[in-house]
């Protein structure tokens, strides 16, 4: 399996500081990853190493099979698009997408075809004289998009394209970025802090804290068996709930640290009597009116916030736990009772935090 | 090759160069002479062996010299004289010019940016013009503050030995308070007219918000604008050239006129150069201080 | 009329007057260079000429202006080539790159800018002498006043490229260039104007140059208009109107310059000193 972008035990130091620790990584041809995790997590680092603008300290780099190690941004013949888009704004529309193609001296109506094309695939037709400070911002982004497409290069460099745009164009190029990714048979590398994005474009996500992977995998997979309590809190939204409690006696069961300390089945076993976390979604929760019987939380209501499709429900407990409802609930109800099916239960390690399930 | 070519075109090696030229001339043309100016310091210079690598070493015997002369205590306090009474008006005139274009009215920053005018002037022409206003006898001012009644007789302000230091003073002023008032404007404008109106409903009055407002807020721009005086202050020989040359009897001459008399009037090279040592110390050391103030600044 | 607009345009008046006050000297100037000699010399002195007298072709002839300004254009022009070629790359690298080394090279720059003319003139001399510049006074008065402004100019300038988004450079280099041509291509372009003020300025300061040009240059032919004005002036002159004129013809081309590029020479300025 050739890969088109695999990276090699990649270190990166800035001074003392270890930005990337020992990350290894391929990248098949035509697939989407994303790189996400919160702010300073090194996810940004990375994706400029791979374009060349940050050096590596250790590790192979290759793309399309090639050791790139040392080479420059320019002989790596891939695209990228920058969270401030980074238009050339001395340059109209038209300029900014052929840039690439002067620099390697294409004939005229070369670049007059492919602007022609770019045009047409971005809707930028009717902006191609017009200069970025006359564009919104939307259209801005098109360019950026349209300035990395007219490459057709070895694969794209996504840098938080979308951070920029309000929430509903954010939603809409959502998927219009992932249709081009399709349509253009691209490989894409894509950062982002938002992991509803990473989680509905990518092929593959990589989760990513302090310079180390944390784990990686299809989204669902993720969702469904997060490898530890950081990437479970990190994806899924609102995030997973996460209580204190001890395996029972019967080791398929635990006791939750909460008043009237609840008991949780969960799938599988567990030695009696260990410490552990345990985490669990808001949506998995649902409320139900049977005050016993099976991994049944019985929960003293403290706060209600209805958004009208979704009630998310949050207890006066400590810790809170929150309950995402899909229905419309009644703001002065004193308590709620809520079923969880086992498997649907998650057990991490007090010390480091790894899933035990 | 083709990597030793790459960090030319595409690495540290394309920074490194640009930095290097740069550096390069800057050490050439003013780090070489400034260690060159130490090393005679401690030497005996003067016409004839000017030109010559192989002059005599005297120690410190120059210094001595220096300190030794009647001169140098007068010529110090007008220094301090100079730079003291320089900085302070032009800080207080600078602060006040700058609050009051702060104002609104139609057409103020215009009006302010028309001060510049006086700065952006060649200093040899403004001390040209200055020691036209204040001749003795035929001069302007002492024709206005006769007929103002300000004063009762003809001042000969730049033969006076009461005067000529202060003559100087006033046309560095001049020259000064635009700068001040520009640099302060930009402090004064960083400043969120909330704060103000937080005060005001706090109940401040416009003398207690100047105190506990503007004042606090603005002391880092005041410190720099106070150094930036300071060098800029012991930069000025124009003036001097073109008002009194130091005199009469160096009544009116500073340290920065005096090196450069010694050097080029007395051929005393030598001694010229100690003066020269001493007060680039000083120089540098006030800018060191200042550079120093604004990278923190920078980083709280 | 409102209360306001009255406060308004009382602010106004008074800022006309202190606008007025500090641009005396300069009227005054105009004013002399336009009064007769004996008119000059009236008491009480006219502050407005009353037989205006045009000397200016005079004065231009008589002092051989057109060699002076000459010489003061041919000093301006090459510090600021100098100025522009060594210093425009060092302050892009200085704006871009913040580690202990570039630290280091900034503060060392900041020290130069403050180092007095009148006091390094003393070690310049000697050397030039030694080198044997001084057989090219003009091309020494260059050197000497560039090695002056060239780190004002990397200040300022490096306020001006600190404004251009380091992601444009990034871009580039993605798209195929080099660091040497998004350089050239991209960050050069965009912060021309910051550059061409700046060099404004530097020309301007090296317009008006004196210390340097009066210590390193005798021959009479070679000297530039403020060495000219200073011997014009002389101890005992009284020539007035004629120094007035002279200083007039020198410093109005200076003035317009200014009131054309106002707004960015004060923005330029107050940009590089506080940064």
């Amino acid at each position: 399996m050739t890969y088109q972008i695999e990276l090699e035990n990649i270190n990166k130091y800035y001074g003392g500081y270890h930005a990337l620790r020992d990350i290894s990584l391929g990248i098949e041809p035509g697939e989407f990853v994303a790189l996400v995790g919160p702010s300073g997590c090194g996810k940004s680092t990375l994706l400029r190493t791979i374009a060349g603008l940050e050096g590596i300290s250790g590790g192979t780099l290759r793309i399309a099979g090639e050791t790139v190690n040392d080479r420059a941004p320019r002989e790596r013949d891939l695209a990228m698009v920058f969270q401030s888009y980074a238009l050339y704004p001395h340059m109209t529309v038209r300029r900014n997408l052929t840039y690439s193609m002067r620099l390697k001296r294409r004939s005229k109506a070369d670049m007059e075809r492919s602007v022609e094309e770019i045009a047409r695939i971005t809707g930028l037709e009717s902006l191609l004289d017009r200069y970025p400070r006359e564009l919104s911002g939307g259209q801005r982004q098109r360019v950026a998009m349209g300035r990395a497409i007219i490459r057709e290069p070895k694969a794209f460099l996504f840098d938080e394209p979308l951070s920029n745009l309000d929430a509903a164009l954010r939603v809409h190029m959502r998927s219009e970025v992932r249709q081009l990714h399709n349509r253009l048979n691209a490989t894409s590398v894509y950062v982002t802090h938002d992991q509803i994005e990473a989680m509905t474009m990518a092929d593959r996500v990589v989760v990513m804290r302090a310079g180390v992977v944390e784990q990686m995998g299809a989204p669902l997979d993720l969702y469904d068996r997060p490898c530890n309590r950081f990437v479970a809190g990190f994806i899924g939204s609102p995030a997973m709930n996460f209580v204190d409690g001890i395996i029972r006696e019967d080791g398929v069961s635990v006791r939750l640290d909460l008043p009237g300390e609840a008991v949780l089945r969960f799938a599988g076993a567990r030695p009696a009597g260990e410490t552990v976390t345990v985490g669990f979604r808001p949506e998995h929760l649902s409320v139900t009116m049977a005050a016993t019987g099976g991994n049944i939380l019985s929960l003293p209501v403290g706060f209600v916030e209805r958004t009208g499709s979704t009630s998310y429900v949050l207890s006066s407990t400590t810790p809170e736990i929150l309950l995402s409802v899909p229905e419309r609930f009644p703001k002065e109800q004193g308590s709620v009772n809520a079923q969880i099916a086992p498997e649907l239960v998650h057990l991490f390690s007090k010390e480091d935090g790894t899933a035990l399930l | 090759m083709s990597r030793f070519k790459n960090t030319f075109s595409d690495g540290v090696g394309f920074d490194t160069i640009l930095v290097m030229i740069a550096l390069g001339y800057l050490v050439l043309f003013s780090a070489f002479p400034l260690v060159y100016n130490i090393v005679m310091s401690m030497q005996e210079v003067d016409l004839f062996s000017l030109a010559s690598f192989d002059r005599p070493f005297v120690g410190l015997d120059n210094y001595r010299d220096v300190l030794g002369r009647p001169e140098t205590m007068q010529i110090f306090f007008n220094t301090v004289k100079f730079v003291g009474f320089s900085v302070a008006a032009q800080l207080a005139i600078g602060f006040g010019l700058a609050m009051f274009f702060q104002l609104d009215f139609p057409g103020n920053t215009w009006l302010r940016g028309l001060f510049l005018a006086g700065w952006i002037m060649p200093a040899i022409v403004v001390g040209g013009v200055w020691s036209w206003i204040l001749a003795g006898d035929f001069g302007v001012l002492n024709h206005i503050l006769l007929a103002t009644g300000l004063g009762d007789e003809k001042i000969f302000w730049l033969s006076d030995p009461e005067f000529a230091l202060y003559s100087v003073i006033l046309a560095n002023i001049w020259l000064g308070v635009p700068f001040n008032m520009i640099l302060l404007s930009v402090g004064l404008s960083g400043i969120s007219e909330d704060v103000y109106e937080a005060a005001q409903m706090d109940g401040a009055t416009r003398i207690q918000r100047f105190f506990t407002i503007t004042l606090p807020l603005m002391r880092a721009q005041l410190g720099a604008v106070i150094s930036l005086g300071v060098i800029f202050t012991l930069q000025q020989f124009d003036l001097f050239a073109s008002l009194t040359q130091g005199g009469p009897s160096n009544a009116s001459n500073v340290f920065q006129y005096w090196s450069w008399q010694l050097s080029f009037q007395n051929y005393e090279i030598g001694v010229g150069s100690v003066i020269s040592v001493l007060m680039i110390l000083f120089v540098v050391l006030v800018a060191a201080v200042y550079v120093r103030s604004t990278r923190h600044e920078h980083v709280a | 009329m409102r209360g306001n607009d009255v406060k308004r345009y009382g602010l106004l008046a008074l800022a006309l007057l202190f606008v007025g006050i500090y641009l005396f000297p300069l009227y005054w100037m105009y004013v002399t260079a336009l009064k007769s000699n004996s008119e000059i010399f009236a008491i009480p002195p006219t502050f407005w000429p009353r037989d205006p007298q045009w000397i200016v072709m005079d004065v231009w002839q008589r002092m051989k202006m057109d060699v002076y300004l000459r010489n003061s254009l041919i000093i301006a022009f090459g510090v600021t080539v100098i100025v522009t070629m060594t210093g425009t790359g060092c302050a892009y690298v200085l704006a871009r790159i913040r580690n202990r080394w570039m630290d280091a090279v900034l503060f060392t720059v900041l020290m130069m800018q403050v180092l007095p003319s009148s006091l390094m003139i003393t070690p310049i001399f000697v050397v030039f002498n030694q080198v044997g510049l001084s057989e090219y006074p003009r091309l020494s008065v260059i050197l000497a006043q560039a090695a002056k402004v060239l780190p004002l100019y990397i200040v300022l300038c490096r306020a001006t490229f600190l404004q251009v988004p380091k992601e444009l450079e990034e871009a580039a280099r993605v798209d195929g260039n080099s660091r040497v041509g998004a350089f050239l291509t991209i960050i050069v372009p965009l912060a021309r104007n910051g550059i061409l003020v700046t060099s404004v300025l530097i020309f301007l300061q090296s317009f008006g140059e004196y210390v340097y040009s009066r210590s390193l240059i005798t021959q009479r032919a070679l000297q530039p208009a403020t060495v000219g004005l200073q011997s014009f002036m002389g101890p005992n002159s009284s020539d007035w109107a004629g120094v007035m004129t002279y200083s007039a013809i020198y410093v109005t081309p200076i003035l317009i310059v200014f009131v054309l590029l106002q707004r960015q020479i004060v923005s330029g300025l107050t940009s590089g000193a506080l940064k």
